[in-house]
């Protein structure tokens, strides 16, 4: 090992100020904060814009002179379902378990399968109880579900690839679980706002905005989470 | 690592003394040039010490620090191919044990064998698909656990079982073709 090469790898790191752990520790704080504030933000300008600031939606007109509600409890059950995946889903993403490699694409592959169908199943499971819920609204066919998940999921997404950063092994898995997670924080969102959970909305307005954001992650997670040479 | 990531500057001349000469000789193994294989372990350092503070404590070091090596090294193959491609086609300097002269003495012939062995052994891993090649390198050259190589690569310890073997079967078929006991 010549000592030369020693000198110059040790100057070339010495140049180049990185962050320590507590640094590091301290700028997550500050993005997920900056996420949880962006995504907020998105969720009450489109509702201002959409629906007279309504941000807790129980219902609507579903055509002309038919009106829908849906109770509270629904709303608490879907939600609250809904904020559980999320939470595991940032947990999966951003976590690494004991290796600086992070989760196995075994576990990758598993949440990018479940996080959808866990979010899908519970909403559609829980919406049964409730018929109505399931009814077809045919003046909502979701695009403007699948605009405010995006929107909201934005800034989360963006965010998480920022705090994990660093992914030598699998990067596109690694952004598209990220994509996923995103898309499940925004879920919770349009929970609140969309009283519709007839299935061709959700899946067009809901679902499809994650795997929309799932793809965005990968290539994302491709481009930035990998080690390359810049 | 441990010490480093909480902000301990000197430990990264102890860190580079621990992993450099393994990476190295992976590097240099794995591209068969010296200054590329130099260039990529700088490389593979310096992303080290820019992701210093996101290190997990108590994490294994070395197959982190294989697959950030061996990332880099794809990420340099593809654009050597890309640059080939854009100008002119290297030439390829194989066969040049065949324009050696032969030695008269049987000492010589012997070292003239092993060497033609040990380059059609290494054309044999060379031709073998990265996945295999990286395998066979970390387990029998860089002398990695299972476990550690399966980290490194991304994948379980049966897939890496399964790839070294397919790396060995090849190897062997070299051997036999060679007139070697295998």
């Amino acid at each position: 090992m010549r000592a030369e090469l020693r000198t110059r790898v040790l100057a070339a790191a010495a140049a180049e100020p990185s962050p320590t752990r507590a640094t590091v520790r301290r700028r997550n704080m500050l993005i997920g904060m900056v996420a949880a504030a962006s995504g907020l933000g998105a969720f009450v300008i489109f509702a201002m814009l959409m629906s007279d600031s309504h941000l807790l939606r129980l219902g609507g007109e579903v055509v002309p002179q038919q009106r829908l509600e849906r109770p509270a409890w629904l709303v608490a059950a879907t939600v609250g379902g809904a904020l559980g995946v999320a939470v595991t889903a940032v947990w999966l993403a951003l976590g690494r378990g004991r290796s600086m490699l992070g989760r196995s694409p075994r576990w990758l592959l598993y949440g990018g399968v479940l996080i959808p169908v866990s979010l899908l199943v519970w909403k559609v499971s829980c919406s049964l109880a409730f018929g109505d819920a399931m009814v077809a609204w045919p003046e909502r066919p979701g695009e403007r579900c699948l605009a405010l998940s995006l929107l909201v999921a934005a800034g989360p997404l963006v965010s998480m690839m920022a705090i994990r950063r660093h992914a030598p092994v699998h990067p596109a898995l690694n952004g598209a679980v990220i994509g996923f997670a995103a898309g499940a924080c925004a879920w919770v969102a349009v929970d609140l706002w969309c009283p519709v959970a007839y299935v061709p909305h959700v899946l067009f307005g809901h679902v499809l905005p994650l795997f929309v954001l799932a793809g965005t992650g990968a290539l994302f997670g491709r481009t930035l989470l990998s080690p390359r040479r810049r | 690592m441990e010490r480093y990531a909480r902000g301990d500057e000197a430990a990264f001349g102890e860190l580079y003394d621990a992993i450099a000469p393994r990476l190295l000789g992976f590097l240099r193994r794995a591209t068969r040039d010296a200054f590329v294989a130099e260039d990529l372990m700088q490389l593979t350092l310096l992303h080290m010490h820019r992701a210093r503070g996101s290190f997990i404590p108590g994490a294994p070091v070395l197959p982190w620090a294989f697959a950030i090596a061996r990332r880099l090294m794809t990420d340099h193959a593809r654009r050597r191919r890309v640059e080939q491609r854009l100008f002119s086609e290297a030439l390829p300097d194989d066969d040049r044990i065949a324009y050696e002269p032969a030695a008269p003495t049987a000492a010589a012939d012997d070292v003239l064998h092993a060497r033609r062995l040990e380059v059609r052994l290494q054309q044999r891993i060379d031709a073998l698909p990265e996945l295999q090649q990286t395998a066979y390198r970390l387990l029998q050259q860089e002398g990695l656990s299972l476990k550690s190589a399966a980290e490194a690569l991304g994948t379980s310890v049966t897939a890496v079982k399964l790839r070294a073997h397919r790396a060995y079967v090849a190897l062997r078929a070299a051997l036999r073709e060679a007139g070697e006991p295998s």
